[in-house]
């Protein structure tokens, strides 16, 4: 039997000062695995004066939510040895709420707003070079956003520069903008050229000869050349190994981008697809690297029916769940499940995340074909 | 705004270290204490004692005795495990207010000062007891009087 003197803190500097922090399954492996020293991990809370906060690892992020408890929880540590003289524990803090982390998509929407009208383009390389002469005379742009202030938005590292990639910006000099989808897609097809010209294997391509050739023949800069080239493919040392599927789908977005309202026969773009790739990958040549991108619908006034694609990128829509759904179903009346599911992957965390938001936005009826989702609101 | 959280370092062993028995509740130097309703202190409760927390055998059952009042209480294991935060540099909230600065408020960080996976729960209504003595006391004055009951009895 042992007893133990409880007495309440010495300061009131203590009051307010802590936290308790719910741990899911896997943060608390990364924690443990940190504490013993065997990995690092880097921890820190995100947000605004009128976010949300968002807790980040290095590659996750979540959502930080108080939770109240009725009953008070007292945090108790030893006494500070120099500080208060006794032998019992002290009370530092009385709480009443824990914090629960649920796991969340990082939110990097914000980064198109504040980088319109930014885009990189060839015509904007004299532009550029006047921003650097400014940079160095101290005299801070208005819009301009680096990757420091990226690191401000709510998301984790891994996610930022995932989210860079996907949304294909570049960082030219320390300043993020985003490269048009036009003069990427020349870049794409010239490096397809070139490949085929220097009849070059494309899982080892030497990465310097490719950069200087463009530079050299083109006048596409190295560092956007570089950035290009890490989106698509893994740049190993001096090979770079292309992603096939990464730049088949980039090229076939660059002919579809045209037909936002008016439909491309499915043959006629296949074709043009298979063109603009060339016959090295012209048998990887697939709708299903598309989803999320098109519709499938019908040509106008043409009998028998002719198969027909609508540009429809879900990038393109609100962020919003509520909003999400309303546009969808403003575009159509009626959705196949495995058609509107890649419309939702961008704004749910994982499946159950999806069927829960299809659950709460959607009707589900079922028929021969399959299920089909329509909307729960009136339109 | 980043506010970051500094987990401690693997190799640090702090001086001070909790009563033995206590440290066997957790590996880290925090125990959490949970009750039923709060503590509520008259004027001021610095550097006050609250009462005496009793743990007894290895698995044991804590007691927490309070002035007159005995709590009775279990040891439960927590379903998430739950980081304790403090933030470093902390001031008193007077200073806070006075020095609410974009600069000062932006050097906020949290250091993760443990892990707990199992808390002290006291959540039975407080028993009132005179004293741990006049308790003992009491206790053998029943028993003598019992047995003059019984002798009485017989």
């Amino acid at each position: 039997m042992s007893e133990t003197e409880v007495v309440f803190s010495y300061s009131s500097a203590d009051a307010g000062t802590f936290k308790l922090l719910e741990l899911p399954p896997d943060l608390l492996k990364l924690v443990e695995a940190a504490m013993e020293g065997s990995h690092s991990l880097s921890l820190s809370v995100k947000g605004g004066p009128e976010e949300d906060a968002v807790l980040c690892t290095d590659d996750k992020t979540y959502t930080m939510r108080s939770v109240v408890l009725s009953n008070s929880v007292l945090v108790v540590t030893p006494p500070k040895p120099e500080q208060e003289q006794t032998d019992g524990i002290v009370i530092r803090d009385q709480l009443h709420d824990v914090i629960e982390l649920v796991p969340s998509l990082p939110k990097l929407h914000k980064l198109k707003g504040v980088l319109r009208g930014t885009e990189y383009d060839e015509t904007h390389e004299d532009e550029e070079m006047m921003d650097a002469d400014e940079q160095t005379e101290n005299s801070s742009l208005p819009r301009k956003f680096t990757y420091t202030d990226a690191m401000q938005l709510q998301a984790s590292e891994g996610e930022l520069r995932r989210g860079l990639r996907d949304m294909r910006i570049l960082d030219i000099g320390g300043r993020l903008r985003p490269i048009s989808p036009s003069y990427l897609n020349m870049i794409l097809e010239l490096i397809l050229n070139y490949l085929v010209s220097e009849s070059l294997p494309h899982d080892a391509v030497p990465v310097d000869q490719l950069v200087s050739a463009l530079e050299d023949d083109h006048e596409i800069r190295r560092q956007v050349t570089l950035q290009v080239l890490t989106w698509f493919g893994v740049i190993d040392g001096s090979i770079w190994e292309i992603n096939v599927e990464e730049v088949l789908k980039q090229v076939a977005l660059g002919i579809l981008r045209h037909y936002k309202d008016e439909a491309i026969a499915e043959d006629e773009f296949i074709a043009r697809w298979k063109r603009a790739v060339g016959d090295a990958f012209e048998a990887k040549v697939s709708l299903k690297l598309l989803e999320g991108n098109y519709l499938s619908t019908t040509l106008p006034n043409r009998f028998p029916a002719v198969l027909a694609l609508l540009y429809f990128p879900s990038s393109s829509l609100p962020i919003d769940p509520a909003a999400r759904f309303t546009d969808l179903f403003l575009t159509r009346l009626k959705w196949k499940a495995q058609d509107i599911a890649p419309y939702l992957a961008d704004i749910a965390v994982d499946a159950k995340e999806r069927d829960k938001l299809l659950l709460k936005y959607a009707r589900a009826t079922t028929d021969a074909e399959g299920v089909w989702y329509t909307s729960r609101n009136k339109i | 705004m980043i506010i970051p959280i500094n987990l401690p370092s693997p190799s640090s062993t702090t001086a001070t270290q909790l009563p033995l028995n206590l440290a066997k509740l957790c590996n880290s130097e925090v125990v959490l204490i949970e009750l039923q309703g709060t503590l509520v202190v008259e004027g001021d409760s610095f550097g006050q004692h609250v009462g005496k927390l009793k743990l007894e055998g290895d698995n044991a059952k804590p007691t927490l005795l309070i002035g007159h009042h005995l709590l009775e209480g279990k040891i439960v294991t927590l379903q998430k495990p739950l980081a304790v935060l403090h933030r470093a540099g902390s001031r008193s909230r007077q200073d806070d207010a006075e020095e609410m600065d974009v600069e000062e408020s932006k050097q906020t960080s949290y250091e993760m000062i443990g892990l707990v996976r199992r808390k002290i729960v006291f959540a039975t209504r407080p028993m009132p007891v005179v004293s741990p003595a006049a308790v003992k006391q009491a206790i053998e004055k029943d028993d003598t009087e019992g047995k003059r009951k019984k002798l009485k009895v017989g």
